[in-house]
């Protein structure tokens, strides 16, 4: 019981996941100012940007439906928190392993987003109900390619639990070397998932102010921006799980290794923003559906192919 | 008391800034882009332009207030969370420069909002910008 509260409160839970989500988001401006040929912020900058918004007044609109504007960040952050329950820190296994936990931490992955759907939908606001149906447009857009990128190397590993799929490519990382369109495709769709350039569409500051987040301020919007950190860490450790066969037994050494991966996966999540330029929404979507999807069907009959060989 | 110097330290290192032209002739609006651009980097002061006037810190305005401006500027203002400061940039910015007493002006930003650091100059270098920011910064300290 004490153990179970400590696994949720600090490691790797709540404390744990905010600090490394603050660390990453330092690591991803700084790689990108780095890229930009600049010197980039202090690696205190984003502990320093979320205490000064906690200690900012906090203004709801007249206009916006006051109790869902205050929710909304809670359930947003509580989402990704309940995620990374089901993902695998220090070896193959999660904490709370079942046989399904893929879809439901792509399912938990979901709900930020549509909570800033409704987060800007409820400012009222024009700004920011432009923002959050680009949201929604987006999300029909990389979602499926995601899931499906996924579910190759699932297929592979003939089990729908990330714990199921990490032992086994732990336990064959030659197979590891076919799912390699199915990383482009995951990363590609995760860059859109966190809503970062090419794919910052929803909150284009250069046209639409700050999309959903426009009439965000304070508390509110420390509470999405920290809830965009730990996703950001969910989603390349969920990548980096599925994708990158490197564990260990040892919880120290697999625990190095996880810091590793995902910062290899951050890493290349802020290549992809440095070196791209903001698409528009149509030519996000038509991408997603032309070439990400079929990426990452192929991806899917590469796996059956090789699981038929291994079971001749 | 720590909280109080902690939350202190958080706002002198981040500083997040909103750009409004009150009417300027655009070649201080050059400038203060220049500042942010990658030659001379404010985000290693923290300092980060943002779109919506909910999320900054310091409203830079740029050029003499005109009657135009006038109402959008204090809503701009309005629309800024506590605490909320505002850097004038720019001769005009300051006094109202050459065109003040001309009819459609009303003056300097300090005619309209209350202004807490002056950067003169026609146009601010990007060096006077820092300096008058990290100034502004300093001030906060105590």
């Amino acid at each position: 019981m004490v153990m179970t509260i400590f696994y949720i409160l600090v490691f790797p839970g709540f404390l744990f996941l905010s600090a490394y989500g603050l660390a990453v988001e330092f690591v991803d401006r700084k790689l990108y100012a780095r890229f930009q040929n600049r010197k980039g912020p202090p690696w205190f900058q984003p502990f320093a940007d979320f205490v000064k918004l906690i200690s900012k007044e906090t203004i709801i609109p007249a206009e916006a439906d006051r109790r869902m504007f205050k929710s909304l960040p809670v359930f947003a952050m509580t989402a990704v928190l309940t995620a990374s329950l089901y993902i695998p820190v220090w070896s193959t296994q999660s904490l709370f392993p079942f046989e399904g936990d893929v879809i439901v931490i792509l399912y938990l992955l979901t709900i930020p987003t549509l909570t800033f759907f409704l987060g800007g939908w409820h400012s009222s606001s024009l700004y920011s109900t432009l923002g959050s149906v680009r949201v929604l447009t987006q999300l029909f857009a990389y979602e499926v390619p995601l899931l499906m990128a996924i579910l190759g190397p699932a297929l592979l590993a003939g089990t729908w639990s990330l714990s199921g799929v990490s032992a086994f490519y732990a336990a064959n990382p030659i197979y590891a070397l076919v799912n390699i369109p199915g990383f482009v495709a995951a990363m590609i769709a995760a860059q859109g998932k966190l809503e970062r350039v090419p794919f910052d569409i929803p909150e284009a500051e250069t046209e639409i102010v700050a999309g959903a987040f426009t009439e965000y301020g304070g508390r509110l919007l420390a509470l999405f921006r920290m809830t965009i950190d730990i996703e950001m860490v969910v989603v390349a450790a969920l990548v980096s799980a599925i994708f990158i066969p490197l564990f260990s037994a040892n919880p120290w050494l697999g625990f190095l290794f996880f810091v590793i991966k995902t910062l290899f996966v951050v890493f290349l999540l802020a290549l992809f923003r440095s070196v791209m330029a903001r698409l528009r929404i149509e030519q996000m979507v038509r991408f997603c559906w032309r070439v990400l999807t079929p990426l990452a069907l192929v991806q899917i009959l590469i796996d059956l192919i090789v699981k038929g060989f291994v079971q001749l | 008391m720590v909280f109080k110097k902690l939350i202190n330290w958080a706002r002198i290192k981040s500083p997040w800034i909103i750009h409004f032209n009150t009417g300027a002739c655009n070649a201080c609006d050059i400038e203060i882009l220049a500042t942010l651009a990658p030659r001379f980097d404010l985000e290693r002061f923290g300092v980060l332009l943002k779109g919506s006037p909910r999320h900054a810190d310091v409203l830079v305005c740029s050029g003499p207030v005109t009657l135009q401006t006038k109402d959008r500027l204090i809503r701009v203002y309005e629309q800024m969370a506590e605490p909320k400061f505002v850097v004038a940039v720019g001769t005009c910015a300051c006094s109202g420069g050459v065109f003040n007493g001309c009819y459609g002006v009303k003056g300097g930003i300090d005619s309209v909002i209350p202004v807490s650091a002056y950067i003169p100059g026609c146009p601010a270098r990007p060096e006077a910008i820092i300096d008058g920011i990290v100034k502004l910064l300093k001030s906060l300290k105590q």
